[in-house]
């Protein structure tokens, strides 16, 4: 593990291929020349360029909107594979860990999968292998035919004591919402406890990981509010993240809160309130957007029981990305500019499967617009 | 006993006439259980028509909320959510009685849920899941609601035309025929009985003469 001021050759080979790597992801004038394109001309685009072949590989299976998702989602597992496959020492191990949020959803729909019975090739095409569990481990999961067995072959897995915890419940109903919430909740425990063990760059991922669980917990907060039904206190325990600015004892309290003053005392307090300003400034081009303003604008869609606006929650990911980008530019051979290049390629991915699947469903392209992260 | 084996007597006539009046009893039930239906098809129609309205209106907003839900989690998480649905929707089937006819209640079973109820992770998802998943669950419930209301429409116009077709065949065939049957007595009756009438004037004169001779 390379110390602060000691920065080992690897770290600096590594970091700059990364930052090289960063350069080659399209800029922000393709996606406007994208936007003009209809499916056809995407696929004819992404098709000329080197680093989206596998469009051309796939174009005799799919076609549409489904073969741009299907290849930029390979296109994805096969950057991430790489990127594990350079990254030296602690980066590796660091990256390793941040990809794991792919071997989540893969497990997760292999036991669903698997339980539920549905077609193993319907789950096939679902799995994006970017994280550590390949693809042909992930098929040998797939060749199970109960629980306990593609569980028995996860024992390698380093999430693998959750799943261990819940190995009798495995099936039953509500078990793998319990179990997935679990594995994310480990995942950044065990992100948050690398961060901490001193690799370079890894004192500045602290707060911007703290943050991404402060902004996880706020929004699901707000899911859980306005289900239907009140949910219990338990639910909101089981379902938040520890480990952020926010503590878990000041999320309950402002699950109970019933009042404007007692909410906005409350949330004027959290990391959240002066991005969220930022990000509204941002979104409505009004530059006198205040913090207040923000705190009353949550506690209006918590009092209506409403969910988070989706423009506003991809404004805050916009701001987020800008963190990490000025993070990973001031400490340049640190675990930073890797895991800027791996948030920002996975939302180039996003960015072009939201165009497509935007232009399929015939959505204006202002409205695609606001769900791009540039 | 059909209407052409009825004897032109007294009692062939006293059967004509319950006959008509149990004929004429049925046509007035029947004609008022046809207006109330009728009354009863405007007011479900009506309703219906609302109700398609409102489900063209969700499954517009349904869609568009898929479309959000593919564009920010991919058809990947969207399909991966869906996959996570442990309890399958479904309706149980009533049934309600109007003017004796009997209307589908169809109520949703396991249609609207909670986050909790919906079996997918709250951390591994993301509020457009949750947006999509309202949007279908409305959208099902109002499936089964315009199922039910139109499928009430359809059971009430069959009714409608059956009872009609009874309405008419009493208006223009029974009744009339009954009252064709009753008049024919009746005339036969009178007929016969003048014919009695001038019998007897007849042995009356010819007892008469007979008296005079002697």
């Amino acid at each position: 593990m390379a110390l602060r001021g000691m920065i080992s050759p690897s770290y600096i080979y590594a970091c700059t291929r990364f930052r090289v790597r960063r350069t080659k992801l399209l800029p922000r004038d393709a996606y406007r020349r994208i936007m003009q394109m209809g499916i056809p001309e995407i696929v004819t685009h992404l098709g000329r360029q080197e680093e989206y072949q596998e469009i051309m590989d796939l174009a005799g299976d799919f076609s549409g909107a489904r073969l741009i998702e299907e290849a930029v989602n390979r296109n994805l597992a096969r950057s991430f594979r790489g990127a594990m496959a350079i990254a030296p020492g602690s980066l590796h191990t660091l990256t390793g860990e941040y990809l794991a949020r792919w071997d989540i959803a893969n497990v997760m729909a292999i036991l669903r999968g698997t339980v539920h019975h549905i077609p193993r090739q319907q789950i096939r095409d679902l799995l994006i292998p970017a994280g550590e569990l390949d693809r042909a481990l992930l098929d040998h999961l797939l060749s199970f035919t109960t629980c306990g067995e593609a569980l028995d072959a996860l024992q390698g897995w380093r999430l693998y004591p959750i799943l261990a915890e819940h190995y009798r419940v495995c099936g039953e109903e509500g078990a793998f919402a319990r179990i997935e919430d679990e594995l994310y909740q480990r995942y950044y425990a065990g992100l948050l406890g690398l961060a901490r063990s001193g690799c370079s760059g890894c004192q500045e991922l602290i707060p911007y990981l703290r943050f991404e669980i402060d902004i996880t917990n706020m929004k699901n907060l707000l899911r859980l509010h306005c289900a239907r039904e009140a949910c219990d206190i338990t639910l909101v325990d089981q379902t938040m993240i520890p480990g952020g600015n926010m503590s878990i004892d000041l999320l309950r309290r402002l699950y109970g809160a019933g009042t404007e003053a007692e909410f906005t005392s409350i949330f004027l307090q959290t990391t959240i309130v002066p991005v969220l300003a930022r990000a509204v400034r941002e979104l409505r081009q009004d530059p006198n957007f205040s913090s207040t303003d923000a705190a009353e604008l949550v506690w209006r869609r918590w009092h209506q029981h409403l969910r988070p606006v989706h423009e506003i929650e991809m404004a805050i990911t916009r701001i987020r990305l800008q963190q990490m980008d000025a993070l990973s530019r001031r400490y340049p051979f640190s675990v930073l500019p890797v895991l800027a290049y791996l948030e920002r390629k996975r939302y180039e991915v996003a960015n072009l499967r939201a165009i497509a699947r935007g232009k399929a469903f015939g959505l204006p392209a202002d409205r695609i617009w606001q769900y791009i992260v540039l | 006993m059909p209407i052409d084996d009825i004897k032109p007597t007294r009692a062939g006539l006293l059967i004509v006439r319950r006959r008509m009046a149990l004929a004429e009893r049925v046509h007035e039930l029947l004609s008022m259980k046809l207006d109330g239906m009728m009354l009863e098809l405007i007011r479900l129609t009506d309703r219906a028509a609302e109700q398609r309205r409102e489900l063209e209106d969700l499954y517009t907003g349904a869609r568009e909320m898929a479309a959000v839900a593919a564009m920010m989690e991919g058809a990947t998480g969207v399909l991966l959510a869906a996959l996570s649905v442990e309890a399958v929707p479904t309706y149980a089937v009533g049934h309600k009685n109007v003017f004796g006819v009997r209307l589908p209640d169809l109520e949703p079973v396991a249609v609207k849920k909670t986050l909790d109820e919906r079996g997918y992770g709250v951390l591994g998802t993301s509020s457009v899941i949750d947006d999509a998943a309202d949007a279908y669950e409305n959208l099902i419930e109002a499936i089964i609601a315009s199922a039910e209301l139109e499928g009430g429409v359809r059971q009430l116009l069959d009714e409608i035309e059956r009872t009609r077709r009874r309405v008419n065949a009493l208006e223009f065939k029974v009744i009339p025929e009954l009252m064709e049957k009753r008049r024919f007595i009746e005339y036969q009756r009178d007929e016969m009985e003048r014919q009695e009438w001038t019998r007897l004037r007849r042995i009356k004169k010819i007892k008469a003469k007979r008296a005079e001779k002697r």
